[in-house]
């Protein structure tokens, strides 16, 4: 019998979730970030969405936030011009870094020892975090805004997406361009997927794959509503992607084919990204919620619970229960 | 037409009289540094690290000692919320996030038997 999806909508922020980033997988499980337009992003468990901590301090809206590998930092951008470096097991701030204007970016290497950061002022700059005091390095190039930035190639390498309506591949030692990808509008999001050197791109009603090392097309898929964000899953069976038109869409990456489309948003999707074991999804949205959604509906996984019908009568049926209909304010 | 999924319950939100980052989790606990540091382990000479050192062996025997001296004495817990109740001392576990407790009064009734979360506890007093 067919289950039908059931999102887990995590609340607490008060104004639109404009970014979302997951840990990798750490012996406490994996954790979730959210940057939230009301300036306080939150730390969440990945599997459950429960709410951890908020990370207190900044004084503008939040753009991009982050976690490293082991979800012991995190890092955030904000609208104050500052990006902030956070301990992310006691919630402290632990460094702020002032910038010349809004700061829309920011990722860790995997090691943790460098943050990028973006965003109005045009530049990409490089901090080392074990000599926060010392000027970062920074990167020209970009003619506007810059919205999106990311190490690949084990960091040797920075890919960075702009409101130029360009993507610039970096070499991070030399510091110079090494390649650059032109569109006719401005790329909506860039997610990269190390295993395999992929590079998903959102612009329009698109999402386009490219070879992340190349920069050569591998494939694109045209959605039926403008998309904000997509996210490859860790396996490459699927895509999901989120815009304006409020839905979640899965798509099979293979053959390109729309399987499933879920309501449940109240606004447009902002971001959507898969887990690190790839068994759900979360989405960000203009609403303020969080969205959980399971890859294989009616499996049993974190809060999802697989319910056979002759169980239902049993025990405790007050246990289980499916979340009401959504009710609007 | 399709069952919806089934759902344990709905995430947690957030609480809204802390900023989180829950000290008691296994995480904190086995990823934080101790609250009260230790001088700065290159600035500090032997020596003094070695007073520090005795200072927190006196500080955590005494406490140690006085868990040990309340075992079956009535005990008052102060608590936040104004909340004030009474019992009997058992035992602490050994993190002391929890204490065991017995005859615990409360306003609704006295709990034969009960288990008292640290974090709850602002203070608490016996007699000897």
């Amino acid at each position: 019998m067919a289950m039908r999806q059931t999102p887990l909508t995590c609340s607490g922020h008060t104004r639109p979730v404009v970014d979302l980033a997951f840990s990798g997988i750490t012996p406490y499980g994996y954790f979730l970030i959210s940057a939230c337009k009301d300036g306080k992003p939150m730390l969440r468990q990945g599997d459950t969405g429960d709410w951890i901590g908020t990370f207190l301090g900044h004084k503008g809206a939040v753009w991009g936030a982050t976690l490293n590998t082991d979800a012991t930092k995190a890092a955030t951008a904000a609208a104050d011009f500052t990006a902030k470096v956070w301990d992310a097991v006691s919630g402290d701030e632990i460094l702020s870094l002032a910038h010349k204007h809004i700061v829309k970016t920011v990722t860790f290497t995997q090691d943790s020892n460098c943050l990028l950061t973006g965003g109005n002022d045009k530049l990409l700059r490089i901090y080392d975090l074990s000599n926060p005091d010392a000027a970062p390095q920074e990167i020209a190039g970009h003619t506007s805004a810059i919205k999106k930035a990311l190490w690949c190639n084990t960091d040797k390498q920075i890919l960075s997406a702009s409101e130029d309506k360009t993507i610039r591949l970096w070499d991070r030692t030399t510091m110079e361009e090494v390649k650059t990808l032109t569109f006719d509008t401005t790329v909506s999001s860039m997610e990269y997927v190390a295993d395999g050197e992929i590079l998903v791109i959102t612009y329009g009603k698109t999402i386009a794959f490219y070879n992340a090392l190349s920069l050569e097309l591998i494939k694109t898929v045209e959605a039926p509503a403008p998309i904000n964000s997509a996210s490859l899953h860790p396996e490459k069976d699927f895509f999901v992607a989120g815009g304006e038109d409020f839905k979640l869409y899965k798509f099979d990456y293979s053959t390109k084919e729309e399987l499933e489309s879920y309501k449940g948003h109240f606004g447009p999707v902002h971001c959507v990204r898969f887990s690190p074991d790839g068994e759900l999804y979360a989405s960000g949205s203009e609403d303020g919620t969080l969205r959980l959604w399971q890859t294989a509906v009616g499996k049993t996984y974190g809060l999802w619970k697989c319910v056979l019908p002759e169980d239902l009568g049993a025990e405790n049926p007050e246990q289980l229960y499916t979340t009401p209909p959504e009710i609007k304010a | 037409m399709a069952t919806p999924m089934s759902v344990l319950r709905l995430p947690k939100g957030p609480d809204p009289n802390s900023r989180g980052f829950d000290p008691k989790s296994p995480r904190y606990i086995a990823l934080c540094r101790p609250s009260v540091s230790t001088s700065a382990a290159s600035g500090a000479d032997a020596e003094e690290l070695q007073k520090e050192q005795d200072a927190r062996t006196v500080l955590r025997e005494s406490f140690l000692r006085c868990l040990l001296s309340m075992t079956s004495k009535k005990v008052q817990f102060h608590m936040h919320e104004k909340v004030k109740v009474e019992a009997t001392f058992g035992a602490s576990d050994i993190d002391v996030l929890n204490f065991q407790v017995s005859d615990l009064h409360t306003p609704i009734g006295v709990q034969k038997e009960a288990l008292i979360r640290c974090q709850d506890v602002i203070s608490f007093t016996f007699d000897t």
